[in-house]
């Protein structure tokens, strides 16, 4: 029973790192029906930012904020200038571009942070070895619950932003029909732009709290998260926000038990697979995710 | 000094040119329609009006043109469109489609939701259901409520008939006589179910393809023999 909570445990506080990147997945696909392939690469360049400016001598809550913000900069920034523009002309082009911004991304991290000895990625939270409670014999690292909470925490936050504010409204009214929102006044351009604002510094977040968790940097660090944060996403429904954190924590936990209950000669690597098992079957009877919502109009 | 005054308005998609220079008045506290076959350029006057398609010409709006304002702004300035097939956020409930209708308010805005309420019942009825699952019907009446949130001194009303029964569709233009009636609210109508839209209209204008072929008081209009014959079908 221990090893099942120990398992549980983990793969609770990875997949609230799965979750947060595949809310900014579904924040941006809600907003402008794209898929954002570059999403990982972002969070993974904001972690060395964040990781740069603690290095500089920023206290490391300021510079953890500073990595949010710059995240939110980036997002927007890149909706505004390349996103938007190419949209207009074809949507094969915004695929091309964020698999550019990809690559470019990954490039650059690894030109400006990758010829340093491997880099310590420092931790919000108290991680040191003996830093940790038992909870039913299982080992729950305080740095593992510190990702919890303040995952749990922010996702919060953004539902409330979504259902009890005037901008939230005006997000779900862009998702919704974005020519009736022009009509109603909303600027959809600063919208869709906070959209991916709020991707970014959620990703930002994501890739800090998970960089401290692996210790060095490297500009791999959000490979298969990314590829987690996708199915989670699946999963859940594009269109859902709590789909996508349900299914996040799921595939989370989900993917511990499964690596860890496997029988010795399938080995570790089972994972992935599972977890892509999983989303297969789901997409097979459930095409839009388990939250997704089947578009319905009645005319 | 008319409320809305559109001078020799050009106006398309990219390279195709639909409009070939229309010019139309609104009067403050009028009904005008438009009325026009298929493809004669009424819903592209609106997105000209409401500035959702680029144009070219003079679109003056209480005096200043407003031909080069965004869509986003001109709401603000107090034109709100109904947009044909009515254009409702689908996901999202009656309630909140009807807030986001006060998108440019900053003030109180939860004495005009009742009112629509009462304008529109069966809107109070469903008013925590997403707009997505009501009828056509209601559809277009939550489309008019949502429109009539931001307060608008003009409303551009697109096809409010289109697939709707014909009892609907007469409550509808009751609604919006009324409000003409009692507030003074001016509407820019299209339709084509000319005999309806002549009972609310006080003023035509005739579309074809991109011009304005002829224009009159609803009563000229009805009793022209030659446009009897081309629009109303007698």
């Amino acid at each position: 029973m221990e090893r099942f909570f120990q398992y549980v445990f983990d793969g609770l506080s990875f997949g609230a790192i799965y979750a947060l990147l595949a809310l900014g997945l579904v924040v941006v696909y809600r907003g402008t029906g794209h898929l954002n392939f570059a999403q990982g690469e972002m969070a993974m360049f904001c972690t060395f930012l964040t990781w740069q400016y603690d290095a500089w001598g920023v206290p490391f809550v300021i510079a953890v904020l500073l990595g949010m913000i710059s995240g939110f900069v980036m997002g927007a920034g890149t909706e505004v200038s390349l996103i938007r523009n190419v949209a207009k002309k074809s949507e094969a082009g915004v695929f091309v571009v964020s698999i550019a911004l990809f690559l470019g991304l990954n490039s650059l991290a690894a030109m400006l942070w990758g010829n340093l000895p491997p880099e310590q990625m420092p931790s919000l939270f108290p991680d040191e070895p003996g830093d940790f409670a038992r909870i039913f014999g299982a080992v729950w690292r305080y740095e593992y619950m510190g990702i919890l909470l303040v995952a749990l925490i922010l996702m919060g936050l953004l539902f409330l932003l979504f259902s009890r504010t005037k901008f939230g409204l005006a997000m779900r009214s862009v998702a919704s029909n974005p020519e009736s929102a022009r009509l109603v006044g909303i600027p959809t351009g600063v919208v869709l732009a906070s959209s991916w604002g709020i991707a970014g510094a959620m990703g930002a977040l994501a890739g800090t709290m998970f960089g401290a968790t692996t210790g060095e940097l490297t500009a791999g660090l959000m490979f298969t998260i990314f590829i987690y944060a996708s199915a989670a996403a699946t999963l859940g429904g594009f269109d859902s926000p709590g789909g996508a954190v349900i299914a996040g924590l799921a595939i989370g936990v989900g993917e511990q038990l499964a690596a860890g209950y496997a029988p010795g000669w399938i080995g570790q690597e089972l994972r992935l697979g599972v977890a892509l098992v999983i989303i297969f079957v789901v997409l097979l009877f459930k095409p839009s995710g388990l939250f997704g919502s089947v578009k319905v109009q009645r005319v | 000094m008319s409320l809305l005054s559109l001078r020799d308005v050009r106006a398309g998609y990219g390279p195709l040119e639909v409009l070939h220079g229309i010019s139309l008045e609104v009067e403050p506290g009028e009904i005008v329609v438009i009325l026009g076959a298929n493809g004669a350029g009424k819903t592209t006057t609106m997105r000209a009006v409401s500035g959702m398609i680029a144009r070219h010409g003079r679109v003056e709006f209480e005096g200043s043109d407003i031909s080069s304002i965004s869509a986003e702004k001109i709401v603000r300035l107090g034109i709100a469109q109904v947009p044909q097939g009515r254009g409702t956020f689908t996901e999202l409930t009656v309630e909140e489609n009807l807030r986001s209708g006060a998108y440019v308010r900053h003030d109180d805005i939860e004495a005009d939701i009742q009112r629509w309420y009462e304008v529109f019942p069966r809107l109070a009825e469903r008013r925590t259901q997403r707009a997505g699952s009501l009828s056509g019907g209601e559809q277009q009446m939550l489309a008019i409520a949502r429109a009539l949130m931001s307060r608008p001194k003009l409303l551009l009303c697109d096809e409010p008939s289109l697939g709707l029964a014909p009892l609907i569709t007469q409550e509808l233009f009751e609604v919006l006589k009324r409000l003409n009636a009692e507030e003074g609210l001016s509407v820019l109508l299209v339709e084509q179910n000319a005999n309806l839209a002549l009972k609310v209209a006080q003023r035509v204008y005739l579309l074809e393809t991109g011009n304005v072929v002829a224009s009159g008081t609803a009563a000229e209009i009805a009793s022209d023999d030659s446009i009897r014959k081309a629009y109303l079908g007698a």
